[in-house]
């Protein structure tokens, strides 16, 4: 076991990374939203720590708080504009906020290095963060399923307007899930940065947001646990199909499709998908 | 300058254009965003090559393989995604990440088929005329490219407004489940949506070759978010708006070159689509739902 | 592709089932060095140099392995794609050095995939050649990591210097890839070297990866009037810039200077008779006229069916300096060993000519300045240089 974990620490780091990252995603699906901000908000997150650890000589845990707290409030600004959006045109306006991030960091020398990006970052972050975030995150969105607040956001998810017409605020509820979902990814950059000594502003823009809302999807938007199996899968299969070379980007994708198509509920519900077939 | 700069934005537009009026239909018409419509593009462009290059045959035989070929992808991308999961009543984001998933796979395809390696089309294949006009220079192929624009964006019009198919398809844009009661023929309507909106990014992948001279299997992701900024500039699923955004988009990058800088021309590209979605939040150039498609 | 190519497909599929089926738990120290090589073979533009790479390395290894010039060790390579994404590129080095028990690395294809996983080989005490990183700074890392590859700083000047004696250049404007490490890195030496040399700057362009559309920023630059451009490009940009610039109309004298991702024969290919004139300084080319060059050259012809660029033979070069360390390591049981008999290498005659390392384990070789000639599609030594 500790032979494996050795050989595979960062697969193992990314897994935990990326499961934090789509279960703030999922937050968000389960009340119809599909955010692609959550590269934007790593950025933020990323490089605030990273200048607060290196140049200004924080600790590494005020350094993450700031992180996270930067994030929640880039995100409620971003919320209070966007929200109002509906459907695909939030998704593309979440997008385009990515992307002026990434374009700002490309830019902006003396913080990010530009294309070159920051080298020489302090490996600060270790696997039990990872794990015990990802345990605290789970928990929380468990915890927020099950209390009225739960029961509000699937009747977001069923019919907005009619839940407005009950007299309760749908856009404070939206609101304070999107920050909060803001501050778990400015987390997660913090963390990512502390992580493999380097970041670039390539590592946050389109293809991450899009790899943090297929994760949940992939795993299933209606099992907890959907997030962190979809994320798990999406980080470990470039690994395992590294033996087919110049096929591996074909069997991802034929991987991810068969997937969608054949499981409706998504990879988690492949055990009740078999009990059935048993049963059957 | 400045006349040669509105030359350079209106080619780039134009090009633009031809994407996001395909993409823009499959929209409007289905409410279906197909992500693997830039992987179609791709697929174009190297078709076209392929005709013009190993088989070397004339530059319409090669527009005509990539019309034909990229129309049957997107197709395809109908039968083996959208199709299912619409009868599965599956949500709409299911259809966005299966869409991009297809569209791994055939960036993949290409990969192996193509090699890696940036191409081009042979000299033979086009002209390198140019003229100048007050001091600006055009090439053919640009004006080529606007004349292009301009008329696949009126043919597809005049489909819309004039043929059977095109009352159909734009009673299905209206309802489905109406299109279905009053017995239009919804499948074949879907099929055909797809087989022209594959077909327009097809066109565009070779016009897109010819005018810049740069073929590889990548060329579809830059194209794919043009082509979303174009839709939210042009209003989701409103064809001719589609044709404006793609022009603006054109002028806009050009103009953020000349005024701002380089550096900065894509971000103010992104950041009109914010503001303009603050302002209008269904986009520049959105109808009401009566005048879709 | 090669007809080769299937069989070493299948040989490579092999020798990773064998690996996975001897695990992790062999302590085999016998007669085989397990050298990782880490080059991007998918993964966008970076494939075309990683696989460059990885075919020169596996020529070396086989030449080697075949005259047998190693007290009887043999050289394996175990390669891994990183598909050009630094997370990976993390992931393979922990599992080669960790699992796999490899005593060196050569690569990774990038820089910024350098700066993520270089730390794992340098606290692991596992010596790094880099034959394709040309970022600032790279081998600041630690004292485990070398390159053969040539930083761009160390070219750069000698190629402006010589376009301002021939061509009189006074009036200078820069084009360069804003989000690629490559391209902003070769920018920075030039706008420091453009400085440097007293030159008047006129203006600095970007564009993005995947951008084909150069004509805004060239109508700029046109406007602006200078004597010289200065690309910060990969090749297939700087073709595209090329012909775009001749068919906007830039004046005949106008001369470009390329960098060095400009050696490729891809520019020819794309940019065709609009590539005469470019001026490029290289460790290394194609037509470089010395024995080792030309046998290396021919070798890969043979086998791969096309000609080497730049990369292939850094890579190549690392191979044999990594065999030369092992050696005269006389085994291949540690890495702290064959890293300092690598480090002591001085009188090395590679592809690229006399070869040595600087006090930061760079590569140091003399500069040589090509002008590209679009007829027949090669650059040559410049004429007066």
């Amino acid at each position: 076991m500790t032979d494996f974990y050795y050989a595979y620490e960062n697969v193992i780091d990314l897994c935990l990374l990326n499961s934090v990252l789509a279960l703030g995603c999922l937050l968000l699906l389960s009340v119809n939203l599909l955010s692609l901000a959550t590269g934007g908000l790593m950025a933020i997150g990323a490089y605030l720590s990273i200048w607060l650890t290196m140049s200004q000589g924080w600790p590494f845990a005020p350094a993450l708080a700031a992180a996270t707290l930067a994030a929640a409030l880039a995100s409620a600004g971003l919320g209070a504009l966007v929200l109002r959006l509906r459907g695909d045109y939030f998704a593309m306006a979440t997008l385009a906020f990515t992307e002026v991030v990434r374009i700002v960091a490309l830019n902006w020398d003396g913080v990010t290095g530009g294309a070159l990006g920051v080298f020489g970052i302090p490996k600060y972050t270790e696997t039990w963060h990872l794990a015990g975030l990802l345990g605290l995150v789970l928990y929380i969105v468990w915890a927020v399923r099950h209390s009225a607040i739960g029961d509000r956001m699937r009747a977001v998810a069923e019919d907005e307007l009619a839940v407005t017409a009950s007299g309760h605020d749908v856009a404070r509820l939206k609101l304070a899930i999107f920050t909060a979902s803001g501050a778990v990814a400015g987390l997660g950059g913090g963390l990512a940065a502390h992580l493999n000594m380097f970041v670039a502003p390539g590592d946050f823009g389109f293809l991450r947001s899009v790899d943090a809302v297929v994760a949940p999807v992939l795993g299933g938007v209606g099992n907890l646990f959907g997030a962190v199996i979809g994320a798990t899968a999406l980080t470990v299969l470039p690994e395992a199909l590294r033996f087919s070379a110049q096929l591996r980007e074909i069997l991802v994708g034929g991987v991810i499709l068969l997937a969608v198509l054949f499981l409706p509920a998504g990879l988690t519900s492949i055990p009740r998908a078999l009990a059935r077939r048993m049963a059957a | 300058m400045i006349l040669q700069q509105l030359v350079n934005g209106l080619s780039l537009g134009s090009v633009y254009a031809v994407f996001a009026v395909g993409f823009t239909l499959v929209f409007g018409v289905l409410n279906v965003l197909n992500l693997s419509q830039g992987a179609v593009f791709m697929w174009g462009a190297y078709l076209g090559l392929e005709v013009v290059g190993t088989l070397a045959l004339p530059l319409p035989a090669a527009v005509a393989v990539a019309f034909v070929a990229a129309g049957l992808l997107g197709v395809l991308s109908e039968w083996i995604v959208f199709r299912p999961l619409q009868r599965r009543g599956a949500h709409r984001w299911m259809g966005m990440v299966a869409s991009l998933a297809l569209a791994r796979i055939l960036i993949g395809l290409a990969q192996e088929a193509f090699g890696t390696q940036v191409v081009r089309y042979p000299d033979s294949a086009m002209t390198m005329a140019s003229l100048d006009i007050l001091g600006a220079r055009v090439q053919l192929l640009q004006l080529v490219a606007l004349a292009a624009a301009l008329t696949m964006v009126l043919a597809l019009g005049a489909l819309l407004r004039l043929t059977n198919l095109g009352r159909a398809i734009r009673t299905v844009a209206f309802s489905e489940t109406v299109a279905r009661l009053v017995g239009a023929p919804v499948d074949r309507v879907r099929l055909a949506t797809f087989f022209v909106a594959g077909a327009l990014a097809g066109g565009a992948g070779v016009l897109w070759s010819l005018v810049f001279q740069s073929v590889s299997p990548f060329m579809g992701d830059a194209i794919l978010l043009k082509g979303l900024t174009v839709l939210i500039l042009g209003g989701l699923g409103n064809v001719l708006g589609a044709l404006a955004g793609g022009l603006l988009l054109g002028l806009v990058e050009v103009s953020s070159v000349v005024a701002v800088g380089s550096g900065y021309r894509d971000a103010i590209g992104f950041g009109l689509v914010l503001a303009i979605l603050l302002v209008r939040p269904t986009g520049l150039f959105a109808t009401r739902e009566a005048k879709r498609a | 592709m090669t007809d080769a190519m299937p069989t070493r497909r299948t040989a490579l599929a092999l020798g990773a089932a064998a690996i996975l089926a001897a695990g992790p738990a062999r302590a085999q120290a016998g007669r085989v060095a397990r050298i990782g090589l880490v080059q991007s073979t998918t993964g966008g533009s970076a494939a075309l140099y990683g696989t460059e790479q990885k075919q020169a390395i596996e020529l070396a290894f086989d030449e080697i392995n075949a005259a047998n010039t190693l007290n009887g060790i043999r050289l394996q390579a175990l390669h891994a794609d990183d598909g050009a994404d630094r997370s990976q590129t993390v992931n393979i080095f922990q599992r080669l050095i960790r699992q796999d028990k490899v005593v060196a690395i050569l690569g990774p294809t990038l820089s910024n995939s350098a700066f993520a996983a270089d730390p794992i080989a340098q606290a692991a005490g596992i010596p790094v050649i880099a034959s394709s990183n040309t970022a600032p700074n790279l081998t600041r890392i630690g004292d485990f990591v070398f390159r053969t590859s040539v930083p761009e700083d160390q070219v750069f000047p000698t190629v402006l210097r010589y376009a301002v004696q021939k061509h009189g250049v006074k009036r200078v404007a820069l084009i360069y890839g804003l989000d690629d490490a490559l391209t902003r890195g070769a920018h920075d030496v030039q706008k420091k070297a453009v400085a440097d040399l007293g030159l008047e700057q006129t203006g600095i362009e970007s564009y993005q990866r995947g951008d084909v559309d150069f004509s805004a920023q060239l109508t700029k630059i046109k406007a602006r009037k200078p004597d010289a451009l200065i690309l910060g490009t990969l090749a297939e940009e700087a073709a595209s810039i090329l012909r775009q610039a001749r068919q906007l109309g830039f004046d005949d004298k106008v001369v470009f200077v390329g960098c060095n991702a400009n050696i490729s024969a891809k520019l020819f290919e794309l940019a065709g008779p609009a590539a005469n004139g470019i001026i490029v300084g290289a460790a290394w080319f194609a037509g470089y006229d010395s024995p080792r060059s030309r046998a290396f050259v021919e070798a890969y012809r043979k086998r791969y069916g096309s000609t080497p660029d730049i990369y292939a033979a850094q890579g190549y070069d690392a191979a044999y300096l990594l065999a030369e360390a092992i050696r005269r390591a006389g085994g291949a049981d540690s890495g702290r060993a064959i890293r300092d008999k690598l480090a002591g290498i001085t009188d090395f005659e590679g592809v690229l000519g006399r070869f040595g390392w600087s006090a930061e384990r760079d590569a140091t070789v003399t500069p040589k300045v090509l002008v590209g000639d679009g007829q027949a599609r090669v650059f040559v030594t410049a004429p007066g240089a």
